[in-house]
């Protein structure tokens, strides 16, 4: 039965024709997937580091209510409107996280758990109870709609046609998380590594750590129509612990990341397109399938070399 | 007057007391450290030791009194303060070479939006030439040995070039070789009129390094020059059990009326 | 090429358009059998999940419960894969290995790489999730997919409930009722202390397992009515609003499993009353709510009663100090006066006549002091009268100067503290010494009867033998 699951692989088909007569869909949505994993990467390597992925996977819950109210609210799809609305929602999970962890006898796990379900819950309420209002359904929440970017409004600049809106967008979007790495790439560093020196040496911890919760709720929130809610935790945390599998220096995974972002977006498209099946969805099986290779057969330490070794140790 | 030509003490505590949760307490302590001086924080287990260097460096709130540092509040003068924490307090698996963590000590100084300039990789260079550790400028930090980490940390507080250092059980769980090292290096910035306070766990040990002890067991119970502190009554009084009492109701305090 | 799904949030009320008060009534009657299977399916999950969140809460897994039920959903498309319906033993078997082989990636991986728990924990989330949404949307692209359904299992849809899926529902809440019931000294040492338990003989981590696997079983069985996303509350919101409200397991269990019941019953209620509305999001906000109230009014733990105790305490404080400033002034006289005058106490405590006035109403209101006129005093102006402390304020006001001197020589004879310190931090200590530190002491420093300041200390023992103050009884304490 399964058999029948796997369309038959053509090759022609597969990788041929989206570069030929495709091109014109296809070049939009893989430079869009390379946006959203790209700024998702390097932003998720510090998330990662500060352990924080939970609370990212959080905010990405989170920010659904913000979208809709922001939606709702505004009546149009102002930009300035939906980024304030998913900044809001962004800083006050992570309010409520801490307050709750802090305050009272729940702990910190409970707590993200508790917040980012009731963010979404009420998004999830608000957006098919207003459904007239916000223009967002369920697919969109849930795997997100990548496949439509090629059809969305143009945007243009001195005459010139740039692209779809949400690519240029997600575009300058990863340009500016790349010059805020580059300008503050110091205080991310020590603030992620040791607090106590952070203090010590005058950095506001604070604002390192709201500041960077407010940028990644701008970089999720661009994303979340393309790859929606929970795929877009993948791509927060595969770049950065692929690449920390290879490489121990941030700068070299921080690169790494970018690289893994074009390997994903890039045969996740020919991979949805033998499928049939959701482009996003396809981006992430193949991010977890490089983890799953490098994890296992990376030359200095795979699991399976490590294996190898203690049978030899062992024997 | 003499006194208002001579700089502040580098570290002045009054009536400093501290209780948070269930953890150790600090009660009552006054203490004014003359510049020039290496001190050992000595006590027992669960003396505060490292709460109160905690305390002083702003990461655990006071409860009352207060902390001065060169006569001025620790935010303004955080630039002369460098900071040796435990070893244990951060991840050694993070993605930085040694270098990376020695520059670290240079960042107070650059200020938001700047770049480390040659001259503060020379300076970190030359501060893990001094802990002997140049040679692994470009390694892993998960890959040294325990007592490697540790001159790490101690290149980084060199890095600072600050004039007041406070470090957290330096010699825990380190080789001869690195204590000897440690050891001398805290000499020599001394000598260069630094002042230290260093919290430290071995008592034979202590009486060797450190010029002037600071006994503490939730209270200061003794501070002044080694060879008058270390006595056995003073000794008995530090080590000699906790005040059940003193913790429980700082405890107490704690919940029932905080002092905010 | 594109393909587009009508996914709707699932909702019940699709039955008729009538008002919302005969919709109210129309699910209260249980007169629909969808109505009927949806509460008893809601009573079902809320008990299971409430059992089961409990002990993931405690043991700080809670975040392993939501990788958990996003790591199902590839099992569930390939249960449906089996033969294209919806089978639920099929989806269940499908869902139960999918979600096990995900706790078990996230244990191999931590342990095999250094990569932290959190990441671990979001690979295994959204990477299986991927998986799910990739087998989903081919099985929709299919021609001859079946379209019905599926979808349910990614928000929920408690009215679409079947006969047969209360049937697995119900046994698989009574096979965890049961094996709690049975093994619960088992789990609630396992939950506490790990490795004490390994070194009792008990099989800790095959307990450990057990309770994995139960807990796949409830996230499986409780997708359909709430959805992948969102079942991880169902585990966790109600454990923690059960965790606020009590410090013993067992009641922990009985009250999670009791709110995870209220939860999916008002989720299914409100749901049924629009015709719009989902289920699963309903029954969120719904455990939400119950966990808001008991972080604000948890009799225990709640901040509005810790908020008012604080509050209680500082008033307690104010008192406390206006009858040891009156003690402080008799004690001023040698005892010799019955009273105090207003403004002596004023200038003793170096405040307003006016504020004063105010402490010495909150005294008067306890029942703590009288006014009198002062005999010797020819104006009735108020300045004048006379402060007496009644038996009780008496007693307090000897209470808080003994606690006070007792502590101040507590801190110089025990911990060795100057004598001109101790003061400040006994102004403090005083009022938060209970009758336990008291007797301690008094013991510890042999039942001093002077302060380092050469000042009496009222004893416990003089304490209980004079209910009434006089300047004799004073005295002849001296």
């Amino acid at each position: 039965m399964i058999e029948n699951f796997i369309p038959p692989f053509n090759f022609n088909d597969i990788f041929i024709e989206p570069w030929t007569y495709g091109f014109e869909s296809y070049i939009w949505i893989f430079l869009m997937g390379f946006f959203v994993n790209a700024a998702c990467g390097l932003v998720g390597n510090f998330i990662i580091l500060r352990r924080m992925a939970l609370v990212g996977d959080a905010i990405s819950h989170s920010l659904l209510p913000g979208i809709a109210l922001a939606f709702i609210l505004s009546s149009s799809r102002s930009t300035t409107v939906i980024v304030i609305g998913a900044i809001s929602a962004g800083l006050l999970t992570t309010i409520f996280i801490e307050y709750i962890y802090k305050t009272s006898r729940v702990k910190a796990d409970a707590a993200i758990g508790i917040v980012f379900s009731t963010f979404f819950a009420i998004g999830v309420i608000l957006i098919t109870m207003y459904a007239d209002h916000v223009d967002l359904d369920a697919d969109c929440v849930l795997y997100g709609e990548i496949g439509f970017i090629p059809f969305d409004e143009r945007a243009s600049f001195a005459g010139i046609n740039l692209g779809p809106i949400p690519v240029v967008r997600m575009a300058g979007v990863t340009i500016v998380v790349l010059l805020l790495i580059n300008l503050f790439y110091k205080e991310l560093l020590v603030t992620s590594f040791d607090v106590g020196l952070a203090n010590s040496l005058g950095i506001n911890t604070n604002l390192f750590h709201y500041g960077l919760m407010a940028v990644l709720s701008v970089v999720i929130v661009s994303a979340f129509e393309s790859v929606g809610a929970i795929l877009v935790i993948a791509m927060l945390i595969f770049p950065g612990a692929t690449a920390s599998l290879i490489s121990h220096r941030l700068p070299i995974t921080l690169g790494l990341s970018l690289f893994l972002s074009i390997l994903y977006s890039l045969i996740g498209v020919h991979l949805a397109i033998w499928l049939n099946c959701s482009i996003a969805g396809a981006m992430v099986v193949v991010a977890g399938l490089i983890f799953t290779g490098v994890w296992l057969f990376n030359p200095t330490n795979g699991l399976i070399k490590k294996m190898g070794l203690t049978r030899k140790l062992t024997k | 007057m003499i006194d208002d030509y001579r700089e502040a003490a580098p570290l002045e505590i009054h009536d400093l007391t501290v209780a948070y949760q269930k953890k150790p307490v600090l009660y009552g302590i006054d203490l004014e450290v003359p510049k020039g001086s290496l001190v050992g924080i000595v006590g027992p287990n669960g003396a505060g030791k490292s709460t109160l260097i905690k305390t002083i460096m702003g990461l655990v709130p006071i409860g009352s009194g207060w902390i001065k540092i060169f006569g001025k509040s620790f935010k303004k003068a955080i630039t002369r303060v460098g900071y040796v924490p435990q070893r244990e307090s951060v991840d050694w698996d993070f993605p930085v070479n040694v270098l990376d963590v020695v520059l670290m000590g240079r960042y107070g100084r650059l200020g938001l939006l700047k770049k480390p300039s040659k001259d503060d990789k020379d300076i970190a260079m030359a501060c893990l030439e001094k802990v002997k550790m140049s040679p692994y400028a470009n390694r892993q930090i998960a890959n040294l040995s325990g007592g490697q980490q540790q001159r790490v940390f101690l290149a980084r507080a060199l890095a600072q070039e600050s004039d007041l250092y406070f470090m957290d059980e330096p010699f825990a769980g380190v080789d001869a070789a690195t204590e000897t090292a440690i050891i001398e290096i805290l000499q020599e910035l001394k000598n260069r009129g630094k002042t230290l306070l260093v919290v430290h766990h071995d008592l034979p040990t202590a009486k060797q390094y450190f010029d002037r002890l600071l006994l503490l067991n939730m209270r200061l119970v003794a501070f002044g020059p080694t060879e008058e502190i270390f006595t056995m009554e003073n000794l008995q009084k530090t080590y000699g059990g906790r005040l059940t009492i003193l913790s429980d109701v700082a405890v107490e305090r704690n919940l029932g009326v905080k002092v905010d | 090429m594109f393909f587009q799904s009508n996914l709707h949030a699932a909702k019940i009320g699709e039955l008729t358009e009538t008002s919302v008060f005969e919709q109210a009534l129309r699910f209260l009657s249980l007169k629909d059998p969808a109505v009927r299977i949806a509460v008893l399916g809601s009573i079902f999950l809320g008990i299971n999940c409430g059992l089961l969140g409990s002990f993931i809460v405690v043991r700080k897994l809670a975040l392993v419960g939501d990788a958990l039920s996003h790591a199902v959903l590839p099992g569930v498309a390939l249960g449906f894969m089996w033969n294209m319906t919806k089978d639920p033993i099929a989806i269940f078997v499908g869902a139960t290995i999918a979600g096990l082989i995900g706790v078990t990636a996230v244990n191999l991986i931590k342990d095999t790489t250094k990569i932290k728990e959190d990441s671990v924990l979001g690979m295994v989330l959204a990477g299986f999730y991927g998986v799910g949404i990739v087998l989903l949307t081919m099985i929709q692209n299919l021609p001859f997919g079946n379209k019905s359904g599926l979808d349910k299992f990614l928000f929920g849809q408690a009215a679409a409930l079947s006969v047969s899926d209360i049937q697995l529902i119900g046994s698989i809440t009574l096979l965890c009722l049961i094996i709690v019931y049975f093994f619960y000294k088992e789990f609630l040492v396992i939950s506490f202390d790990f490795s004490f338990a390994q070194s009792t003989g008990i099989p800790a981590k095959a307990f450990h397992y057990l309770l994995m696997l139960l807990l796949t079983f409830s996230v499986v069985v409780a997708l359909q009515a709430v959805g992948v996303v969102l079942v991880s509350a169902l585990l966790i919101t109600p454990a923690a609003t059960a965790y606020l409200l009590t410090d013993r397991m067992h009641r922990m269990l009985f009250l999670a499993a009791l709110f995870g019941m209220l939860s999916g019953l008002t989720g299914a209620f409100l749901s049924f009353l629009g015709n719009d509305l989902p289920t699963g999001p309903f029954m969120v906000v719904a455990a939400s709510s119950l966990f808001i109230a008991a972080f604000l009014f948890g009799p225990r733990y709640g901040l509005i009663p810790k908020f008012l105790k604080r509050k209680n305490q500082s008033y307690q404080i104010e008192v406390e100090n206006t009858l040891k400033a009156i003690y402080q002034v008799l004690e001023k006289n040698n005892f010799k006066e019955e009273g105090v005058l207003f403004d002596k106490l004023a200038e003793h405590r170096n405040e307003s006549i006016v504020d004063t006035e105010n402490q010495i109403n909150k005294i008067l209101k306890m029942g703590c002091a009288t006014l009198n006129e002062n005999e010797n005093s020819d104006s009735n102006y108020f300045k004048q009268k006379l402060i007496s402390l009644t038996p009780t304020g008496w007693t307090r006001a000897c209470e808080i100067v003994r606690n006070h001197r007792l502590w101040e020589l507590y801190l110089t004879n025990e911990a060795q503290y100057a004598a001109d310190h101790v003061h400040e931090d006994a102004e403090i200590i005083e009022h938060v010494l209970g009758d336990d530190t008291v007797r301690k002491l008094e013991k510890m420093l042999n039942f001093p009867t002077r302060d380092p300041h050469g000042k009496l200390i009222p004893g416990l023992k003089y304490l209980e033998d004079n209910g009434t103050h006089n300047s004799k009884s004073a005295v002849t304490q001296i």
